[in-house]
């Protein structure tokens, strides 16, 4: 079966069949790469299953002394933006890949908007984290705690993570353009950072606005 | 597919995502109550909806359906796994 015969070979982030050969490639190392990002949430669910059965206890400051609402707000914003940068990022990959130059100049504008957006959400997260410690509740404290911080940190680690990667991206195809290689680095990366952001909907919903309930 | 059609879809899934998000802190921040629960379930399970849709571009035709039936999988796992977690340890909290 030739490329421009088949659309659509796994969701969305794919690069399509004007890419040709490229197209075939990626639908075995992107749904290669789903497999491993399942296997993660299965990771993070286990996460919150131990954080669902702790209850924060009388000794130690709660949700209350401890949450910002205004900050998890901005955190929010921050990582939803930024899975739209990171969106716009392959459809600029996926649309121009003709204009080699000024491809890459969009597609480097695009990733490095997406790292600062993360780096703007790892800042709130990182003071929000200082100030529990100083407010009482390191994680130490109590189980309540340290399923907190493991959650909320495994999360913020995922998020360095896929900065760093990005990044190294980023040097890729100012150095190699982008060839197939990078493409598909790009669009397993994007399919992390995505999850990322759907992770971070249950975090906000459930530990920090059903935590403040 | 179209270039303006691609991009219309990931602005469609922004603008739910947004809403989906300034409806639970919304409720937080001015309702309270335990009742508020329903709302962040509800608003929780319908953005993760808009964001494999919008933004991961899963859907019930094509190739694609692999990947959903692999997200599928990975959901009933984790229900099993998360769900029984809370009701065994849920039984024993209401037994001590």
């Amino acid at each position: 079966m030739s490329a421009s015969t088949r659309q659509s070979l796994h969701p969305g982030l794919n690069l399509g069949a004007e890419h040709g050969d490229d197209h075939l490639e990626a639908e075995t190392s992107v749904f290669g790469f789903w497999v491993f990002m399942m296997s993660d949430m299965v990771t993070f669910g286990m996460f919150f299953a131990v954080f669902a059965t702790t209850l924060p206890l009388a000794c130690c400051p709660g949700p209350t002394e401890l949450f910002d609402l205004g900050s998890i707000a901005w955190q929010t914003s921050f990582l939803l933006l930024s899975s739209m940068t990171s969106g716009m990022a392959v459809l600029t990959m996926k649309q121009e890949h003709g204009g080699r130059s000024a491809c890459i100049k969009k597609l480097v504008f695009w990733l490095l908007l997406t790292v600062l957006l993360g780096c703007g959400f790892l800042y709130r997260e990182i003071s929000d984290f200082i100030f529990m410690a100083t407010a009482g509740g390191p994680p130490t404290r109590s189980g309540y705690l340290s399923a907190l911080w493991s959650l909320v940190g495994l999360h913020g680690l995922h998020v360095t993570g896929g900065i760093l990667w990005c990044l190294v991206i980023v040097v890729g195809v100012m150095v190699r353009g982008v060839d197939l290689r990078w493409k598909l680095a790009l669009l397993r990366w994007a399919v992390f950072w995505h999850f990322l952001d759907v992770v971070w909907i249950f975090i906000f919903s459930f530990v920090f606005l059903g935590g403040l309930l | 597919m179209e270039k303006s059609k691609e991009l219309h879809h990931y602005l469609i899934g922004l603008a739910l995502a947004a809403v989906l998000t300034v409806i639970p802190f919304t409720l937080v921040a001015t309702v309270g109550g335990k009742a508020s629960y329903v709302g962040l379930i509800f608003c929780a399970i319908l953005q993760l909806i808009v964001h494999l849709r919008f933004f991961l571009h899963l859907s019930f035709k094509g190739q694609q359906k692999e990947d959903l039936q692999l997200v599928l999988f990975t959901g009933f796992i984790l229900f099993l796994m998360i769900g029984g977690t809370i009701w065994v340890l849920g039984n024993l909290y209401t037994r001590m």
